[in-house]
């Protein structure tokens, strides 16, 4: 059966500390996706390790998206746009682990994060909706 | 004929790649981890697959975001490891079943999924992960792949009940492939993550499981969870499951659990892992 787009789309907005990839960020975050995409060939990482705001000024991306990646502030990023398996290109050219990077992104530190993930996880409780509460 | 012989899901987080390649399997971190895929891995010789039909999704490795397939087969003759940003992962090429794939392609265009078709591509940790699980590191992969790759980044993504519908539409197509083949069906992805924004490491063991329990059942209720359950109550990554559906689809109404797996955590991700073979 078919759901209602708007609908289905509003629901998407109501998960807490989350910014799910929809078409719109998709759209907004065009070139700021494709950018971090070129750093999968080892002579783009060259260029980019070398001068990073030269090989970014190369990009379609708005000034903002430009200082949130030199910034690495990766929830910026997302507000921006940004995907993370595209990000991900960024920051494992960084030498960051999936982990650690991920763990900027909360208000933890790597450690804190590491055993938080060692001791389960983030429970779903309390996480699951804005509005709801639950 | 060709025959769809049992189903496999698998997460497929990229550190249990690093901890194969870096011979750590059997290290403190990630020794309970890989036990749970001993069995599979004595069970996968005695089965002998011919082809695994491997559902899984790119991240960003060879698509980029300019085309978004919602659902693409591979059918070429062989795919390269692909480089994620840290170089290849030092595995076998993968080779291709140029000829089942094709011929899934185009029975599947006829039963109303109009499939993407990919002749060239490299293929991420999405797809060579679960072939390490299942597989150790041999010289070469034991057995052909056709890769078939779900869109789970950008939404909407295709339904659960979508997805079932394709593991049943493939499985036609190959009961309908003249050579004989031993082929299994593998979903790989998930189980709950989330690898983004504040909410970052959630995890939810109880979903997780009575999401094993009902791929268990001879039921199809797992198919009509909507996405939104999938992003609340196991992280925005979670939804990868849904790809677990396309081969829990193709083994029909009953099946029989022959293992199952779960452990968190891996990095930031619940592990699950199930066999499953089809029941008369």
């Amino acid at each position: 059966m078919k759901q209602d787009i708007h609908e289905y789309l509003a629901e998407l907005e109501d998960i807490p500390g989350t910014r799910v990839f929809t078409a719109k960020r998709a759209r907004q975050g065009y070139w700021l996706n494709q950018f971090a995409m070129s750093l999968m060939k080892a002579e783009n990482r060259e260029r980019w390790k070398a001068d990073e705001r030269k090989y970014l000024d190369e990009w379609a991306m708005s000034e903002d998206q430009k200082q949130a990646i030199l910034a690495r502030d990766y929830n910026r990023c997302l507000d921006l746009g940004g995907n993370v398996y595209f990000l991900a290109k960024v920051f494992s050219t960084d030498g960051l682990s999936f982990a650690e990077a991920v763990s900027t992104m909360t208000d933890m530190t790597f450690p804190e994060y590491r055993d938080m993930m060692l001791n389960g996880g983030r429970p779903a409780q309390g996480n699951r909706s804005i509005k709801g509460k639950y | 004929m060709a025959r769809i012989t049992a189903g496999v899901a698998s997460s497929h987080v990229p550190l249990l790649g690093v901890a194969v390649d870096q011979g750590k399997t059997r290290d403190d971190y990630f020794g309970p981890i890989f036990a749970g895929y001993d069995w599979t891995k004595e069970w996968e010789k005695a089965q002998k697959p011919d082809v695994v039909i491997l559902v899984y999704n790119d991240h960003a490795s060879a698509f980029d975001a300019n085309i978004i397939p919602t659902f693409a087969i591979g059918c070429g003759e062989h795919y390269k490891s692909a480089d994620e940003g840290w170089g290849p992962r030092p595995v076998p090429d993968v080779e291709g079943h140029a000829d089942l794939a094709w011929h899934i392609a185009q029975s599947l265009i006829l039963d109303d999924f109009d499939m993407t078709i990919i002749n060239e591509m490299d293929v991420d940790h999405g797809l060579t992960v679960p072939l390490s699980m299942m597989f150790g590191q041999p010289d070469k992969w034991p057995c052909k792949v056709v890769p078939l790759a779900v869109n789970v980044v950008t939404y909407p993504v295709p339904s659960g009940n979508r997805c079932w519908a394709l593991g049943e539409a493939i499985a036609r197509a190959v009961e309908s492939f003249p050579e004989d083949l031993n082929v299994q069906i593998w979903g790989t992805g998930g189980m709950s993550h989330q690898l983004q924004g504040p909410r970052a490491g959630l995890l939810n063991r109880e979903w997780d499981n009575k999401f094993l329990d009902m791929l268990e059942a001879d039921d199809d209720a797992v198919r009509f969870i909507p996405h939104i359950e999938y992003l609340r109550e196991t992280g925005s990554e979670g939804i990868e499951m849904v790809m677990w559906l396309v081969m829990r689809g193709a083994l029909g109404k009953k099946v029989k659990t022959l293992h199952r797996h779960y452990h968190i955590p891996c990095s930031n991700t619940a592990i699950g892992h199930i066999v499953l073979e089809p029941a008369a």
